[in-house]
């Protein structure tokens, strides 16, 4: 059952195609579409005696141009090239129509031109001077400079032969002269009262002709102000392109040098920073060195100090004996004399608890007040001994035991108005 | 056997005048026509569209009935060819546009197919354009004429369009679509019973049909603002503009109708209502067409829509 309608389709459209031919001749269409690549872009009247149709493709080319009419019937149609010229005449009923094909890489165009082929009836028409009428169309959109209009010349021109006939006659017949110049006074009368309603209508239209005639002067100069804007618009916009493109220029150049400058400045920040972490790599491998030589020396250091603890324990042992032959002999002296401690025994210890005495020589910056001095003195619990020599002062102060002259005297050093110290007991120091 | 090896060979050689491709090709329709289905179902297969059912057997026939169409005018310009080669490369162009066919599983049923066969349709003809003002509106001339806002000249163009479709139009175009007269009488018998449930699933399938092919409209044909369609109405310009468009964008032609609702002679608002029998003429004409054994054209709506606009 199915394959049976699908046969039947198949057999329908099979008839459709065999038909197609004369489809396409049947019937004059009234206008025709165009078809660009299976779009229709327009269309093509063929009711008018010539018909021009443009179409124009910027992006992309044309493959395909199909004219249809109405009903959709394919009535002619191309392929065009990649790229080129391609032309065809199609040809319809009673005319036919050029098509065009230019294909570009960047596009393509197409011009079609329909031209009618005309009954000679229609021709004749034509160059009798009924052009006005030429373009009309009766309801239902019939050309009115057609058949029937032809068959309505004929009859026409068949009255007109007939006329003549009845009339000719009578103009050679037998009228008394009378009559007929009774007829051309009245026809005179009549003609010069026409003339004189022309030569009024005439004046009102040289009055008429003349107010247009200064409203088209009018009118021109209004069009010649017009055209003077219009150049100044056009000089103006030329200019504004030329400005455009002027900053267009400027815009791309500044943007180059700006590339060129962050370009040169990333280079530059590079070789930094590679130079920098060469010499960072550098003081790496010299901190290893050293941290190696520091390694071996801290290793002979090692060995060292071990040798010492060895010398010293054998050394601590000989200690040891010697002191144990020392005490044996002490022993045998203290038996030998225990009398009391003598003078000079006891002011040496007396000496020893005392705080130490110490004597120094210190000379000053030049200017220094002798009121500065004398607090320096003070401040530091030291008493003058002696008169000055050569800018130096003696001065002795009691040091407690357990501070080091060399110390105190790095003190007195660090003194503002101090200039120099010495510690020389026989003679200052020479100046 | 012999005869087609023969036909086939030759077929496949080349031919060097134009007389000579008319007569091989008036003899071997049914080769190219085969050769153009085969295709169009291998093409329907590789892009996972095909089922083996009649429905996709009546599909590929139809698209490759119009590609066979089209190769049989444009072929005669490229003489000197080999016929196949030709016709090969013209299907190989045609499938290697962006969504070359208009298939969705949902324009497989009869109303599917409907209305997917006057799309098609209207993208070539003028009349089936008109056409679907009518179909899927259920607008006559008159009313189409009043909607676009025509003068006189063009008045008459649109029912010289209404008039061809009811001639031949709708009728070739449902042969050559393939909806037989069962698919027809079952959409009738749908539209009788459920006509809500129909012009829903209408509406639905609009926008999907209309997608596709307002593709082959000019591109400078887009959709336009409610003032923009005022401006373009009352500087009485861009005829083209307001019948390609307006036929195949759904919500441009609600927004102009409501804005044209004075000049339209149904007070009801327009919308979806289809109309599977093409307009007929006067209501005695329909009247006389019905009881010649033409097929009836439904509700008594419609009659009396065709009397008042006719």
């Amino acid at each position: 059952m199915e394959q049976q309608e699908l046969n039947d389709f198949r057999d329908q459209l099979l008839n459709s195609l065999e038909e197609q031919p004369r489809r396409t001749e049947e019937g004059r269409p009234r206008s025709l579409q165009i078809f660009v690549n299976h779009e229709c872009v327009g269309s093509v009247d063929c009711m008018k005696t010539n018909s021009n149709y443009s179409f124009s493709s910027r992006d992309r080319s044309i493959h395909t141009v199909e004219l249809r009419n109405e009903a959709g019937v394919l009535v002619g149609g191309l392929c065009a090239s990649e790229a080129g010229l391609k032309n065809l005449r199609v040809p319809i009923k009673r005319g036919w129509v050029d098509i065009h094909i230019y294909n570009r890489i960047d596009g393509g165009s197409v011009r079609m031109r329909f031209e009618n082929n005309r009954p000679w009836w229609s021709r004749l028409g034509a160059r009798a001077g009924m052009k006005p009428f030429s373009g009309a169309y009766l309801l239902g959109r019939q050309p009115l400079v057609g058949k029937t209009f032809a068959y309505a010349q004929i009859l026409l021109v068949i009255s007109v032969a007939a006329l003549l006939v009845d009339r000719v006659p009578d103009w050679f017949g037998s009228e008394s002269r009378s009559s007929v110049l009774e007829q051309r006074l009245a026809a005179q009368e009549a003609t010069h009262n026409q003339v004189e309603r022309l030569q009024q209508q005439v004046a009102q239209l040289s009055e008429v002709q003349q107010t247009a005639l200064k409203e088209a002067q009018f009118e021109q100069q209004q069009l010649a102000q017009l055209s003077h804007l219009f150049d100044n618009v056009s000089q103006a916009q030329s200019k504004i392109a030329a400005q455009v493109v002027t900053t267009q220029e400027d815009l791309r150049s500044v943007k180059d040098s700006m590339a060129q400058e962050v370009e040169n400045d990333v280079q530059v920040a590079l070789t930094k920073e590679e130079e920098d972490r060469i010499q960072v790599k550098q003081e790496l491998q010299s901190v290893k060195s050293v941290n190696e030589t520091l390694i071996k020396q801290v290793a002979l250091l090692e060995s060292k100090n071990r040798e010492l603890h060895a010398r010293l324990t054998s050394t601590a042992v000989e200690l040891a004996k010697v002191a144990g032959q020392q005490k044996s002999i002490a022993v045998a002296r203290n038996e030998q004399s225990k009398d009391p401690p003598s003078q000079m025994q006891v002011a040496e210890a007396l000496r020893e608890a005392d705080p130490q005495a110490f004597l120094f020589w210190v000379s000053f910056m030049d200017g220094t007040s002798e009121k500065s001095i004398e607090d320096l003195f003070h401040e530091i619990k030291g008493t003058k001994k002696g008169p000055i020599n050569s800018g130096w002062y003696p001065v002795e102060v009691k040091l407690p035991k357990p501070e080091p002259p060399d110390q105190f005297l790095e003190s007195v050093k660090r003194a503002t108005i101090v200039k120099a110290v010495a510690t020389s007991r026989i003679m200052p120091p020479a100046q | 056997m012999r005869d087609h090896h023969t036909l086939s060979v030759k077929l496949n050689s080349v031919v060097s005048s134009e007389n000579e491709f008319d007569e091989l090709v008036l003899r071997s329709l049914p080769e190219f026509l085969d050769r153009a289905t085969a295709q169009t179902k291998r093409f329907l297969r590789d892009t996972g569209q095909w089922t083996d059912d009649i429905t996709h057997e009546k599909l590929a026939l139809r698209w490759g009935y119009e590609l066979v169409e089209r190769f049989l005018i444009c072929g005669r310009t490229e003489v000197p060819c080999r016929p196949f080669f030709l016709l090969d490369s013209l299907i190989a162009k045609s499938f290697s546009q962006p969504d070359p066919l208009c298939y969705h599983k949902e324009l497989l049923t009869p109303v599917g197919r409907f209305l997917d066969g006057l799309a098609s349709r209207a993208v070539v003809s003028r009349d089936a354009l008109m056409a679907l003002f009518y179909h899927i509106y259920g607008l006559g001339q008159a009313n189409v004429v009043r909607l676009l806002g025509f003068g006189q000249a063009e008045s008459q163009r649109v029912y010289k369009n209404f008039e061809r479709w009811r001639q031949s139009g709708w009728q070739r175009t449902m042969l050559e679509t393939g909806i037989s007269d069962h698919d027809l009488k079952d959409l009738e018998e749908q539209q009788r019973e459920h006509p809500e449930r129909l012009n829903i699933e209408v509406d639905r399938m609009l926008r999907l049909l209309q997608t596709h092919y307002r593709k082959s409209e000019p591109e400078h044909y887009p959709c336009l603002t409610g003032q923009k369609w005022g401006q373009l109405f009352n500087d009485d310009f861009g005829y083209d503009y307001r019948v390609w468009h307006l036929a195949f964008c759904h919500a441009c032609f609600l927004e102009v109708a409501d804005r044209r609702q004075d000049e339209l002679t149904n007070t009801e608002k327009p919308r979806v209502n289809l109309h599977i029998q093409p307009l007929r003429k006067g209501g005695v004409m329909a009247l006389f067409g019905s009881e010649r054994g033409g097929r009836t054209h439904g509700t008594a709506r419609t009659q009396r829509l065709s009397r008042s606009t006719s």
